[in-house]
């Protein structure tokens, strides 16, 4: 049943172009970028239960690195967003090895504080090494792209390559194994769970959906620099994203994603200085009224029709 | 050759001693108890031959093969797991889920197989009906039960027991005893640790007795019991 009305989803996704305008188009091809960021780093977050506070590191390799093969390889757009994904995956591969180790809150400082050192290395890059790559605190400009409609589809594919993946991890070997760990790492470990490695697979995953959003992101905006693509309050927005729509839950990120940009499109332009503060105190409603996020309202409201029904 | 060969193995926590110089071996299909008053160095030393901790000295051999410092999922897929003290559970996965990571992970199994894994330990261990419960809905008892069908799934040839039995009235003890027996019976080496000695009086082959972390006898059980120092540990010096 809920598989069902999640293919019928997609598929009024994918025709939604031929019906709507450009603003909402666009408005939409905001909401799959969050759903995809949040929900790649609800993986590791919402099974296996490692707090990743530096996500954003991967955003900003993935932006930068796009542009550099479209300026200076001359590379099409989704060659450069592959390699960009690659270079991510063997850079979290690296750091993933040692970070990995690390339990709890050390992971999320450790996490939060390598994010910003990538930030100032990133800001720094073209004075240290003297290789242009970032452009310093000025940014680098893209190539003006070719419309908006390639955004929306390669967004649209990111969102669903990764539910499709949160959807996968609930029934799989693999996901009963990172859940375990997530459950209680000690118990996993003894029960034969190489977490270390298991965590690794999924993080390095992530890292690779979202530096192809960061590129895509990047050459969207035909403009980035290292502030804000290895911004802090981005992980933030991942992060809350997640909570808010359900952690540990397939389409929590979207749900959450689609709430909050649609909050902030709706409130933002009516109350450009009060809308900060009226997300914050919606999270805070639900985070004290429904901890599960809106997912687990939605279930609720689900078992309860079903109850009526019978 | 033996299953497992502890030798001369010491684990200190600062200056506390909580092994000390342990030895001892054991059997293919055997049963052994690890008995002595609490704070006896029973479960660290469970740990150790687990791979939860790693010993301050000494050795460990599994069939052979020296096992000592290698990490917790190492020791497990070659063979060796235990239940906790306090039992341990993936709580929000139900209980099949529960034995069912054992058996993917433990055993190496496919899906498939480690369903049916899940399904038939769990019926062995009595806990059929509550397999689709989230795990954190049982009851202490059934939590024990719970780890020791893990434990049984992910296909251990040495199984380890920290206390599983405490707690149980006559009449579950008994059934315990029976259940522990064929587990024994399908071909699995056993380790119970016990600080109640009535406990394992009916089950054990042979008993390793520590106090203070230095093992003070060995033997058949009915020896055992009657060995003056064996008396005096749990009973103090005027039972001596
Ligand atoms: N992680 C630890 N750190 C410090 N002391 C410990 C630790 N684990 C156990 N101990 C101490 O080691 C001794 C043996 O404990 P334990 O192995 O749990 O005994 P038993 O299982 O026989 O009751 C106790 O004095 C206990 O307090
Ligand atoms: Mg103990």
């Amino acid at each position: 049943m809920a598989r069902a009305s999640v293919v019928s989803v997609f598929g009024v996704l994918l025709l939604l172009p031929l019906g709507i305008g450009p603003y909402p188009l666009r408005v939409a091809t905001v909401i799959f970028m969050w759903a995809a960021l949040a929900g790649s780093w609800n993986l590791l977050a919402g099974y296996a239960g490692a707090v990743d506070l530096g996500p954003v590191v991967y955003h900003g390799i993935g932006a930068f690195v796009t542009a550099a093969c479209m300026l200076k390889l001359g590379l099409p757009f989704l060659v450069s967003a592959a390699l960009a994904g690659g270079a991510a995956m063997t850079i979290a591969w690296a750091v993933g090895t040692p970070t990995l180790r690390l339990r709890g809150a050390y992971f999320a400082i450790g996490t939060l504080a390598l994010a910003e050192s990538a930030k100032q290395l990133a800001l720094a890059w073209d004075r240290l090494t003297g290789i242009p790559l970032t452009g310093g605190s000025a940014g680098v400009s893209l190539p003006l792209s070719a419309g908006y409609l390639v955004f929306y589809y390669v967004m649209l594919g990111l969102m669903t390559a990764v539910t499709a993946a949160a959807f996968w991890l609930r029934g799989s070997k693999f996901g009963y194994g990172l859940r375990a760990v997530g459950e209680n790492d000690r118990l996993a470990e003894a029960s034969g769970v190489d977490i270390h490695r298991l965590k690794r697979r999924v993080y390095v995953g992530s890292a690779l959906a979202i530096a192809v959003t960061g590129g895509t992101a990047g050459y969207w905006l035909s403009y980035i620099n290292a502030a804000e693509v290895f911004s802090a309050s981005m992980t933030f927005q991942m992060v809350v994203m997640a909570l808010l729509g359900g952690i540990g839950t397939p389409l929590g990120p979207v749900l959450g994603a689609a709430f909050l940009t649609l909050a902030s499109e709706f409130l933002g332009t009516r109350f450009v200085y009060h809308y900060l503060i009226a997300i914050g105190v919606i999270i805070v409603g639900i985070s004290l009224f429904a901890p599960a996020g809106l997912s687990g309202l939605l279930d609720l409201a689900w078992r309860r029709r079903a109850r009526v029904s019978l | 050759m033996s299953v497992l060969e502890v030798r001369a193995v010491t684990k200190q926590f600062g200056s506390l001693v909580a092994v000390n110089a342990v030895d001892f071996a054991l059997d293919e299909g055997e049963i052994l108890a690890i008995i002595g008053p609490n704070g006896a160095g029973k479960s660290t030393l469970f740990n150790l031959i687990a791979g939860l901790d790693a010993p301050s000295a000494g050795r460990i051999l599994y069939r052979g093969r020296p096992i000592a410092g290698l990490p917790p999922d190492a020791v497990c897929r070659l063979g060796i797991a235990k239940t906790f003290q306090i039992p341990q559970l993936f709580s929000r996965l139900t209980v099949a889920e529960n034995v069912l990571v054992g058996a993917l992970y433990g055993r190496g199994a496919g899906l498939a197989e480690a369903w049916r894994e899940a399904r038939e330990w769990l019926a062995f261990v009595g806990l059929a009906d509550k397999a689709e419960l989230p795990a954190e809905t049982l009851s202490v008892s059934e939590r024990r039960r719970a780890d020791l069908a893990r434990v049984l799934g992910t296909g251990a040839s040495l199984v380890l027991l920290d206390e599983n039995m405490a707690g149980l009235n006559q009449k579950e003890l008994e059934a315990a005893v029976t259940l522990l027996r064929e587990v024994r019976d399908r071909g699995r080496t056993l380790v119970v640790t016990e600080h109640i000695m009535r406990a394992i009086l009916g089950l054990a082959d042979r008993v390793v007795v520590l106090n203070y972390g230095e093992k003070i006898a060995e033997g058949r059980p009915a020896d055992v019991m009657r060995d003056p120092a064996v008396v005096k540990a749990y009973l103090g010096e005027a039972y001596a």
